[in-house]
């Protein structure tokens, strides 16, 4: 685990990360915030955090990804940008991987599910949790 | 085999104000935060360094299961103390104590020599106690 004077820094580039997730970034702008070799960044933020710099950095897009798709009317080509996406291509193929889906069929089925427009559906949490606060 | 827990429930009073406590005082990330059909909000908040078990934060209210009765009572136990959120690990209990006693985190007790290593024990915005440990 890295040292305290370590874990400062790297928490200034993971929330370099977190801030500017929809703007493109590479791992020397991370590394960077870090001030740390884009190598030595990307090791010692796997151990900490259990996950790469790039693999937060995708996680936070799609997540912001699933949430514009259901509650705003964006285009997939719309929601692709806000999230930091250049390219449509590459978009689509990491929230298919991410989520089983591709934006326009999750968009599709989770609105057909809703019985609210803009709403997750019920379904969208766990059972348990739907049950137990909605009775669904 | 069960290979781990995802979801644990803490029982908030507000949402938006227990949100602030668990980002902003104590340093978690925000996991899930949907509106779902039934004017239910799906919050969930997670310590940085394991996004794996998810808190989910939430407002015990009238519904499916709980009457108006319930849903208060729990909220005044919540209130009272009566329920805790668990225990928080940290690599160093003294100086994560330090830092969130300087953002207002209220503790009951400093860290302490415990068995199981050093302990301090807190509260969030709501009443829930925690422990935050160095093992």
């Amino acid at each position: 685990m890295a040292t305290s004077y370590k874990l400062t820094r790297l928490k200034a580039g993971r929330d370099y990360i977190a801030d500017n997730f929809q703007t493109p970034l590479s791992l020397s702008d991370m590394a960077q915030r870090a001030y740390l070799s884009p190598y030595h960044f990307l090791r010692v933020f796997k151990h900490t955090y259990g996950e790469t710099p790039n693999e937060f950095l995708i996680r936070l897009r799609v997540e912001q990804a699933k949430k514009m798709l259901i509650t705003e009317n964006f285009s997939i080509s719309e929601v692709c940008e806000r999230v930091g996406y250049t390219s449509l291509g590459s978009f689509s193929s990491l929230f298919l991987k991410q989520t089983g889906m591709a934006p326009t069929l999750y968009r599709r089925k989770l609105w057909a599910l809703s019985a609210e427009p803009f709403c997750f559906p019920a379904r969208a949490i766990p059972a348990c949790y739907a049950f137990h606060f909605l009775g669904k | 085999m069960i290979t781990s827990i995802a979801h644990a429930t803490i029982y908030v009073l507000n949402q938006e104000e227990a949100l602030d406590f668990y980002i902003n005082k104590l340093g978690f990330e925000v996991g899930d935060d949907m509106q779902v059909e039934g004017d239910f909000r799906w919050l969930t908040v997670y310590p940085k360094s394991n996004s794996q078990l998810q808190l989910v934060l939430a407002e015990p209210k009238e519904g499916p299961m709980f009457s108006k009765d319930a849903a208060d009572k729990i909220r005044n136990l919540v209130k009272e103390g009566a329920f805790g959120a668990g225990v928080f690990e940290t690599e160093n209990c003294q100086e994560t104590y330090d830092a969130l006693v300087a953002k207002g985190v209220e503790f009951m007790q400093p860290p302490t020599e415990q068995l199981y290593g050093i302990e301090a024990m807190g509260v969030d915005n709501s009443g829930n106690w925690f422990s935050l440990v160095q093992r």
